[in-house]
């Protein structure tokens, strides 16, 4: 597939900043079970040891609180890609279906995606957490649910675009079923902004699982995550405040480094990031 | 006297994305005298409207006057200070561009955009500024000012804008016009009411004028000295008269040649034939319908798009249908090609009757008709190579792939002239002559017996546009593939079609064989028609066989 990219976009500093925080946090998670040093779970140390013996000190219980938070970064990337790949694969063939089709089915989709913008984010959140209970699939299933209506109006936009040009008319003149047209010829053309709605919607998720589990709707103890470690460390800042200063530093660069992606990203495909946000929670 | 405009060594170049500079505007020199137009002919990137734009000091984004003399009135404009500058442009030299719609700004009513350049220029009060916009409005002939001023800019058509534009245009009593394509954006008939009003200002203000237009008949009309621009480089300028009869520079002889001309007997069109026709369109007519809300009532049924239209095309034969925007000429092509079903008549085709849409249609009859669109980039999916868009068709209607599917590409390249390596190219990276003959190539690879051309040259430049008609025309020659040749262009008709249909508003005005009908229009519209194409021609050598 040919995309056009913009090299120079890739080479600026924010840019570059951006890919190596991405790819840093990436390799921690991918191999956190080789880097780690203890088993996060195990209680290795005295309670709430400041940095030095352990690297970054251990956690209210003692346990190895670097391990703690690579796993967590493996939790995050984990629960957070697959709810987000789901959320842009589901969102973009229903937006593409929609800009296709119009009629009946862009009404009914552009509605359903209406109906999830109206409700206020935590409030959805907090009932499908409470109506379905914590566990890894609820978790991802409820990113894919945040975020598919957003990814739907914006791929629906792009591809609106393309139904109407000469590629497709001819398509359509040949004969070829509504499958192959929106295989072959729209979805292709409307990568670009599927590629950089997930780059967005990788940093909201981020975001958006880190404040679930600080409330209490996330991950449940004693699973490794870093929101929970924030509002677990929350009572301890005033004598050891590295247990909320670690994890935020992880998901702050983490939250960057997505933001400086996507923006290079879209910079190298010509187009503009701040436009791909619609809502969120 | 000194000339109102005098530019020496002019040369501008584009920042390219890796910071190199590319050269847009090489060693170009200039004058004008008061009163004088001169018009700046080129295809496009040619670096006309780059060249217009530096004579005003002015840059698009990425540009750079890299150096170069260029006096207004004998006061060098790349010493002067910016304030005095902004004074200039809009004073002393204003500019209309090509899209009136995108310099008028949409919130405010027109008279008030008028009066503001009104004040800036002439440094007079509310009251004063508004007389004067009003009588810049009944200058340029804008029906009921009073009224007009309080409009905003959706609300007039395309030619009340332009002339919107031009009045704002005069607010600084300017000694020189640079006028950036006009009128291309507007219908035959419309053009020719702005160009009259420009020429009429030109004579009653005394007003330097720059022309920069791709249309060689307009400049013919409306300047008296021609300056040609190929790659950034002026090849030939002198008196337009002279220029036109006896080009000196290869390329202005091409380009003049190239003009299709409605007064140049045609080659190699076939004559009418009196076997049973292969299409056979009645009383076809259609009406799109817009779609309401939910909660809005019954969509409101506007003018048919299409009424009544009529018309046979024999084997190998080919039909010119021609009329301005908004004729209906689009839709009778979108109908016939199965992209709409018609509201009334009927479509026969090869003696059957043919189903509305194409997926009604017969794997066999989508075969036997194909389309040419008029944008060829966007009828070409940005994201498959050529080889992969010609590979579609072979195998769905030939069943030809692999190996040799690529050997008939290959065939149907060296036809239209195609260099072979350009089948492994991204759509993006050909020229827009080289891309709308890979769109003929695409229709002719299902080997059709009727191809429609819908306005398949206007997005050429002219040279381009002669050499893709000729390859059409050797194309269908050979194939004996009859023709629905829509085009707005009756020069282009003239040299392609035997037949021909005017259409206006949906209806039918005239039908009847090219020759005749453009030599002898019985109806009052098309009359109008040839005689706003046939404008400029004075000054072009006499008509020979294209």
């Amino acid at each position: 597939m040919a995309l056009r990219i913009d090299r120079f976009a890739l080479k600026k500093p924010a840019a570059i900043l951006g890919l190596t925080l991405v790819a840093i946090h990436l390799v921690l998670a991918l191999f956190s079970p080789w880097i780690a040093p203890y088993d996060p779970t195990a209680l290795v140390g005295g309670r709430a040891e400041a940095p030095g013996e352990f690297l970054l000190g251990t956690d209210v219980l003692g346990r190895d609180y670097l391990s703690r938070l690579l796993y967590g970064g493996r939790m995050a990337l984990l629960v957070t890609f697959t709810g987000v790949v789901a959320a842009v694969s589901v969102g973009s063939l229903l937006g593409v279906a929609a800009a296709y089709y119009g009629g009946l089915l862009d009404d009914i989709v552009m509605r359903i995606c209406d109906i999830k913008l109206a409700l206020p984010g935590i409030l959805f959140v907090s009932l499908f957490i409470t109506g379905f209970g914590e566990s890894l699939p609820v978790l991802i299933t409820l990113i894919g649910l945040v975020y598919f209506p957003g990814v739907i109006r914006i791929v629906r936009a792009q591809a609106m675009t393309q139904v109407n040009l000469g590629y497709v008319k001819a398509a359509q003149l040949r004969g070829e079923s509504a499958a192959s047209i929106i295989a072959r010829e729209i979805l292709p053309n409307t990568m670009d902004v599927v590629y950089v709605e997930f780059a967005i919607r990788m940093s909201h998720a981020v975001l958006l699982l880190s404040t679930m589990s600080y409330l209490g709707l996330g991950l449940s103890p004693p699973t490794p995550d870093w929101g929970l470690m924030v509002s677990e460390g929350v009572g301890q800042i005033s004598f050891a405040p590295w247990l909320v200063l670690f994890p935020a530093v992880f998901i702050s660069t983490l939250v960057v480094g997505l933001n400086f992606g996507a923006e290079a990203l879209a910079n190298a495909l010509g187009m503009d990031a701040a436009r791909g946000y619609v809502g969120g929670v | 006297m000194t000339p109102v405009l005098e530019a020496t060594g002019v040369n501008v170049s584009y920042r390219r994305p890796d910071g190199a500079l590319a050269p847009a505007v090489i060693d170009a020199c200039l004058s004008l005298a008061e009163g004088e137009s001169l018009g700046l002919v080129g295809e496009s990137g040619s670096g006309k409207s780059t060249l217009a734009r530096a004579l005003m000091g002015y840059c698009r984004p990425g540009g750079v006057i890299t150096s170069g003399d260029i006096r207004i009135d004998g006061r060098d404009i790349r010493q002067m200070a910016a304030a005095e500058m902004k004074l200039l442009r809009g004073g002393k030299v204003a500019f209309v561009p090509q899209n009136p719609l995108s310099s008028l700004t949409p919130h405010l009513r027109v008279g008030s955009q008028v009066a503001e350049a009104v004040r800036i220029q002439r440094g007079c009060g509310k009251a004063e500024a508004r007389e004067t916009a009003l009588s810049l409005f009944a200058l340029t002939n804008l029906p009921d000012p009073k009224a007009l001023y309080e409009r905003f800019p959706h609300e007039l058509s395309g030619g009340q804008r332009q002339r919107v534009v031009i009045a704002a245009a005069l607010a600084g009593n300017p000694r020189l016009v640079i006028l950036d394509e006009p009128t291309t954006a507007l219908d035959k008939t419309t053009e020719i009411q702005v160009l009259e009003l420009v020429r009429d200002l030109r004579k009653r203000l005394h007003t330097s004028l720059i022309y920069v237009s791709h249309d060689l008949n307009v400049v013919s009309e409306m300047c008296d000295r021609v300056l040609v621009m190929l790659r950034g480089t002026v090849v030939e300028q002198g008196a337009t008269r002279a220029v036109y009869r006896t080009p000196e520079h290869d390329y202005t002889r091409r380009l003049i040649a190239a003009v299709p001309r409605i007064d140049r007997e045609p080659t190699g069109v076939a004559p009418p034939s009196s076997a049973p026709p292969l299409l056979s369109v009645s009383g076809l007519g259609f009406r799109y319908a817009h779609r309401g809300g939910w909660f809005s009532r019954a969509p409101e049924a506007g003018r048919p798009a299409l009424d009544a239209l009529s018309f046979d095309i024999a084997p190998g034969e080919t039909l010119g249908l021609v009329g301005e925007s908004g004729s209906g000429k689009s839709t009778a092509a979108a109908l016939v090609a199965g992209l709409l079903a018609p509201a009334t008549g009927t479509i026969r085709f090869d003696g059957a009757g043919l189903p509305g849409l194409a997926r009604e249609r017969t794997q066999e009859q989508r075969r036997r008709i194909q389309i040419v669109f008029q944008d060829p980039l966007s009828s070409l999916n940005p994201r498959q190579r050529i080889a992969a868009i010609l590979e579609r068709p072979l195998a769905l209607f030939q069943g030809v792939t692999g190996a040799q599917a690529r050997q008939r590409s290959l065939a149907l390249f060296e036809q239209l002239l195609l260099d072979p390596h350009l089948l492994d190219c991204y759509p993006r990276q050909l020229s827009g002559g080289q891309q709308q003959r890979v769109a003929i190539a695409r229709a002719f690879a299902a080997k059709p017996d009727l191809v429609i051309c819908d306005e398949v040259t206007s997005a050429l430049d002219v040279s381009v546009q002669a050499q893709v008609l000729a390859l059409l025309k050797e194309l269908q020659q050979r194939s004996g593939t009859a023709c629905l040749f829509i085009s707005h262009d009756l020069g282009v008709i003239r040299q392609v079609a035997g037949r021909v249909v005017v259409l206006r508003d949906g209806t039918v005005r005239e039908a009847g064989a090219t020759g005749a009908v453009f030599a002898r229009p019985a109806d009052d519209y098309t009359r109008k028609l040839i005689d706003a194409a046939s404008r400029g021609y004075g000054n072009l050598p006499d008509p020979a066989p294209a």
